[in-house]
């Protein structure tokens, strides 16, 4: 038996100057500091706009730290107008301070505001207090240091350490192989050629999962750390599990919590009877009439939720109803539908369809019928398609937000949407993402165990 | 009394519900023209065309959107091929698992992990913006490219593959002359689910690039929330439709929503 040995070597070697890599990016260290000394111009140019008091900002790596006072601002209804890109902790409400670095150099974004102004004057002025404080904000910061921390050395160290000896491995074993007769090396490279596809291919799979999990990754494991920002860890910590257990949470995302569940549960529970229903009817209509509808049932899947939330939002403002829990309702149930009649098609074809001719021919009435010789074949299709309405309707975010109304009514998707334009994520959102994504993993297993013990038999 | 129940059992009937239903699907969508065709009082009007075409940001950003989505598009094959490709191999011992791992993000809010990309990119110091925004639009939406053009492939009759190769073609060849062509419903269908959702996208947009770029999505949202720009908004959804429509008639010879269901 001729082994080969060292592909797996390589891939970790190779694993380990990819660690390298993102090591070298992540440690670079940078002080910077937003401040003003003495008196504040702005203050007294745009008195109706806001007051920027003294405060000195320090990132590491990443992650903001505000030290020193924070910044005062006074004048405007919202902190939605105002904001870049990084929130920073500090004690007061206030939460909206960005930077974007790059390279030391550090660039302040604010963002503007797109609210209706009242009139042009305040436009105007608001306009202007924007530009100054980009100006002012621009001007008063400045990067004093970038260094490598020892951590970047050393895994470049072990990298290249790494590298040499794997080099030194292979060179060794060719020489070994130059002794073997001909076959046996050409049998020997056969196999490493196809040792090495496998491996490539299996590298490059396992890659594209690293990348797609990282930002997944990020918010599971900085679910255990109190710290307002994502990215800054300030210590294990479980209380944001407790906080969203025990209703401490924002006020905002406990109801935006349940108005999802109540919203997916109304949906999936509509879509489910009418879905099943129509599925019924659309399999025993004549061949035409089923195109038709088939066609129609397509249209919400192929529809973009753009269109479709946009496209409802006309017809409400055409009937001149007023946007709330109800059109919400309605419209996820228009674009849930369609899914349960999908999964509940299948089921019908399969099952024999004489049976409920029978069950009427032996005197069931058809509601009997239904229920006992219907129900029963059609309800694996039925519950699957209930579960994919449950979940389409809470992943949703276009169509919820174009009909959810002007009435502060918010679901999960609109709400952190809503906190990601002010800045940060409200941090309980961290847990209970970590969680669900944990519920889904455990489901995904047991389905899929399931299925094998179902296919063994 | 007998009459309604005759009229409950023939099952045909039972479909009327859904038909109900679908005047919420079919009328919605008319009303984008017709709003599209009127002016703020009721009346016909094309002004709003006549504006949409002298709109130079309006008609730049549905350009770009385009572009970016076909580049969305093009890079989620590049990656997403290969993937599909070696899950589907017969010596890969565990498709099902890597299906599942692929499919899983999917179950995440797709804003919650937009915000964490951002997150992630300023972990790595990387800029944000164009970027930044075609790795999240990737990001968001490989799945949906890996999956339709997993299922082709593992549906396919393997014995042609053996075919060519003891019929001497080499591995390329056969890669290139078989396996793709073979491919290709499951590539189409791929395509239409990236292309579609890209081009309409909204919000993603703003969060990854700090609201320095802004997709044809997002100004429909600007138009169509703003009372008084609303007719020009369904302009805009308009324009946004018939590409759609153009795209689904592009990928309509496997548009039964089997690779959808299959999704979840």
């Amino acid at each position: 038996m001729i082994k080969v040995k060292g592909e797996r070597l390589k891939v970790i070697a190779t694993l380990l100057l990819f660690s390298t890599m993102v090591f070298a990016q992540s440690n670079l260290t940078y002080d910077l500091k937003v401040g003003t000394t003495g008196e504040n111009k702005l203050l007294k140019e745009f008195p109706e706009s806001y007051a920027a008091e003294k405060v000195n900002i320090k990132v590491t790596g990443y992650g903001l730290q505000v030290t020193g006072e924070r910044l005062a601002v006074s004048g405007i209804d919202s902190f939605d107008f105002i904001f870049a890109d990084k929130a920073v902790e500090t004690e007061g409400k206030f939460d909206s301070i960005y930077s974007y670095r790059d390279e030391g150099e550090v660039t302040w974004t604010v963002w503007r505001n797109n609210k209706a102004v009242k009139n042009r004057k305040q436009a105007v002025l608001r306009q202007n207090a924007y530009r100054a404080f980009e100006d002012y904000l621009v001007a008063n910061t400045s990067v004093s240091s970038k260094s490598r921390g020892w951590i970047w050395w050393l895994f470049a160290g072990l990298a290249l350490l790494g590298a040499a000896f794997y080099g030194g491995y292979i060179l060794f074993q060719r020489r070994k192989e130059k002794d073997l007769p001909a076959v046996e090396q050409e049998m020997l490279r056969r196999k490493r050629m196809g040792n090495r596809r496998h491996y490539v291919s299996q590298l490059y799979l396992w890659l594209l999962l690293l990348v797609l999990y990282a930002p997944i990754a990020l918010i599971a494991v900085f679910s255990f750390t109190k710290s307002k920002i994502l990215g800054n860890w300030t210590g294990f910590s479980m209380d944001l599990y407790v906080n969203l257990f025990t209703g401490k949470a924002d006020a905002g995302l406990n109801s935006a919590i349940m108005y999802t569940l109540i919203i997916a549960l109304i949906a999936a529970v509509c879509s489910t009877i009418l879905g099943t229903l129509a599925a019924i009817g659309i399999y025993n209509m004549r061949a035409r009439a089923r195109k038709t509808v088939s066609l129609l049932n397509s249209v919400p899947m192929i529809n973009p939720d753009i269109i479709t939330g946009i496209s409802l939002f006309l017809l409400f403002v055409a009937l001149g109803v007023s946007q709330g829990l109800a059109t919400v309702c309605i419209a996820h149930v228009v674009f849930c539908t369609p899914y349960v009649v999908l999964s509940v098609l299948p089921r019908l074809s399969r099952m024999n369809p004489n049976t409920y001719e029978a069950a009427l021919d032996l005197g069931a009435t058809p509601a009997q019928a239904l229920r006992m010789v219907m129900l029963p074949e059609l309800w694996p299709g039925m519950l699957s398609g209930f579960i994919l309405a449950l979940t389409l309707s809470v992943d949703d975010f276009g169509v919820t937000f174009f009909t959810k109304g002007s009435g502060g009514l918010e679901t999960l998707s609109t709400f952190i949407y809503s906190d990601a334009r002010k800045g940060g994520l409200t941090p309980e959102l961290r847990p209970l993402f970590t969680l669900i994504l944990l519920v889904m993993l455990i489901a995904l297993i047991v389905i899929n165990i399931r299925k094998n013990k179902q296919e063994e038999k | 009394m007998s009459k309604i129940l005759q009229i409950f059992s023939s099952r045909r009937t039972w479909a009327w519900p859904y038909l109900f239903l679908g005047l919420f699907v079919v009328l919605p969508l008319i009303l984008v023209g017709v709003y599209a065709f009127t002016d703020i009082e009721g009346h016909f009007t094309i002004r709003n065309f006549v504006k949409f075409f002298h709109h130079s940001e309006a008609i730049q950003t549905f350009l770009y959107s385009v572009m970016i989505a076909v580049f969305n598009t093009a890079i989620c094959l590049l990656i997403g091929y290969p993937a599909a490709y070696i899950m589907a191999q017969e010596d890969f011992k565990t498709p099902k698992v890597m299906a599942m791992l692929f499919i899983l993000p999917m179950w995440i809010n797709f804003l919650l992990r937009t915000v964490a990309t951002v997150e992630l990119f300023n972990m790595c110091g990387l800029p944000l913006g164009e970027g930044a925004l075609l790795f999240g639009l990737c990001y968001d939406y490989l799945p949906f490219m890996i999956y339709p053009i997993y299922n082709t492939l593992q549906k396919m009759d393997n014995s042609l593959v053996e075919a060519a190769q003891d019929l001497g073609a080499n591995r390329w060849t056969c890669f290139w002359k078989v396996i793709v062509p073979l491919s290709m419903p499951g590539v189409y269908s791929g395509i239409v689910m990236v292309f579609m959702p890209t081009v309409s996208t909204f919000a993603i947009a703003e969060l990854l690039t700090h609201n320095n770029i802004k997709l044809f999505g997002s100004l429909i949202q600007d138009y169509i929330t703003t009372t008084d720009l609303l007719n020009y908004g369904a302009v805009l959804s308009l324009v946004l439709l018939i590409i759609i429509g153009l795209t689904s008639f592009f990928g309509d010879h496997d548009a039964d929503g089997e690779e959808k269901g299959g999704l979840v």
